[in-house]
């Protein structure tokens, strides 16, 4: 199998950085239903519900549980708003 | 002349005040430390929260949301919020009654009048200085600890959007202390509301200080090319969600850059304070010194004018 993409995923909270760094996909709770993000999603804008984001990194998979939030996608960067 | 044992207390208290301004000097200088780094934490989220309201602002409808429009042509009686951030202690200089100018300056400015002006003051100095000059302070935030949390902002925050949703406030503008670097700060006024992408783009580049340790890389401030989005599940939520927490983010890192700048000035109050103790104590140890020559020298000369005459 072909070596996975990466992509820049930056998950911030006014106080905070949760987490910043490269990974292979992010699967989020958006409001109109869970999906995720691989490298190269299109440009997308969408406000996410109370959920659970799962990161799948080089190191294995992280979870992060959030109430609300914005995610934005572009360009290979993906940043989510808390 | 004064006598020995009066200049010998005098030293002794200039002394222990330059202990004591060393001490507050040193402590000052940790917070202040502490402060900057802090101030910079809320950074990258208005960064990534400035490039979405960027790109939505290509979509024609961004300027629909209440919070992004501006009603003051349109209405002559409306008011205008102030929040006046200042520190609660003196003993820092210049700090608070420059801030104190910078508002009566913008209220000039601005030309506005007692009624036209609800204030919310963050920190005591300049709530009671505005309180007592007959201004409507209608909140009062004190004790605000260095390590702030965002969410203790949200109750400036909500304040200000409620009275701008009920029409009773137009604009807001937000007068703090801008740190550039440890021996200067600017008192800085920002409007906040209503929230255009030039205020928030502002509102990002002033988030570091020009020079210095934090000073921003070239490349990070350039935002990138705006694409066409999709958007769900509407322009009207996303902005819904997004404005009021840059708005807070704004207030946030306004209270931050006071602390900063609050410490940082308190640390030049308190080092020339130090300094100055120094130089009276020296001074004064050079009188002791010739006082008590000039009385040593005085029983000498009784001394032997006393034996002379008993030969």
């Amino acid at each position: 199998m072909a070596e996975q993409q990466t992509f820049h995923l930056v998950i911030a909270s006014v106080g905070e950085t949760r987490f910043d760094g490269d990974v292979y996909s992010a699967t989020v709770p958006g409001s109109e239903g869970q999906f995720t993000v691989l490298a190269h999603h299109e440009p997308i804008v969408t406000t996410l519900t109370s959920g659970i984001i799962t990161v799948k990194t080089k190191d294995g998979e992280k979870k992060f549980s959030i109430d609300n939030g914005v995610v934005e996608c572009s360009q290979n960067r993906t940043v989510v708003l808390l | 002349m004064a006598s020995l044992k009066n200049i010998k207390l005098k030293i002794l208290s200039y002394k222990k005040t330059g202990t004591v301004t060393h001490a507050m000097e040193a402590v000052s200088a940790v917070k202040m430390r502490k402060g900057q780094e802090r101030a910079l934490s809320g950074r990258a989220y208005a960064a990534a929260g400035l490039s979405v309201l960027q790109r939505l602002s290509g979509t024609a409808d961004v300027a629909r949301h209440p919070l992004m429009r501006d009603v003051r042509p349109t209405r002559s009686n409306i008011k205008t919020c102030i929040v006046v951030v200042t520190s609660d202690k003196g003993l820092a200089g210049s700090l608070n009654s420059g801030i104190i100018r910078k508002v009566e300056a913008e209220i000039m400015r601005l030309n506005l009048n007692q009624d036209t002006i609800v204030m919310i003051a963050i920190g005591r100095r300049g709530g009671d200085y505005f309180a007592n000059r007959g201004y409507d302070v209608r909140e009062k935030h004190e004790n605000i600890s260095d390590g702030v949390s965002e969410t203790e902002m949200r109750m400036v925050t909500n304040k200000v959007i409620a009275w701008h949703t009920s029409g009773e406030i137009g604009a807001c503008i937000i007068i703090y202390q801008n740190f550039i670097s440890t021996f200067e700060q600017q008192p800085t006024a920002r409007q906040i509301v209503p929230i255009t992408p030039k205020v928030v783009s502002e509102m990002v580049a002033g988030i570091r200080p020009a020079r210095g340790r934090y000073a921003p890389k070239p490349d990070e401030i350039t935002s990138h090319q705006v694409t066409a989005y999709t958007i769900e599940p509407d322009a009207d939520t996303v902005l819904a969600f997004l404005l009021p927490r840059l708005l807070n983010v704004a207030i946030f890192h306004a209270v931050l850059e006071s602390k900063a700048s609050e410490h940082s000035a308190r640390m030049v109050a308190m080092k020339s304070a130090t300094d100055k103790a120094k130089e009276m104590s020296e001074d004064l140890t050079r009188t002791f010194n010739k006082v008590r020559q000039a009385a040593i020298t005085r029983e000498v000369s009784e001394i032997t004018s006393g034996i002379e005459s008993m030969k």
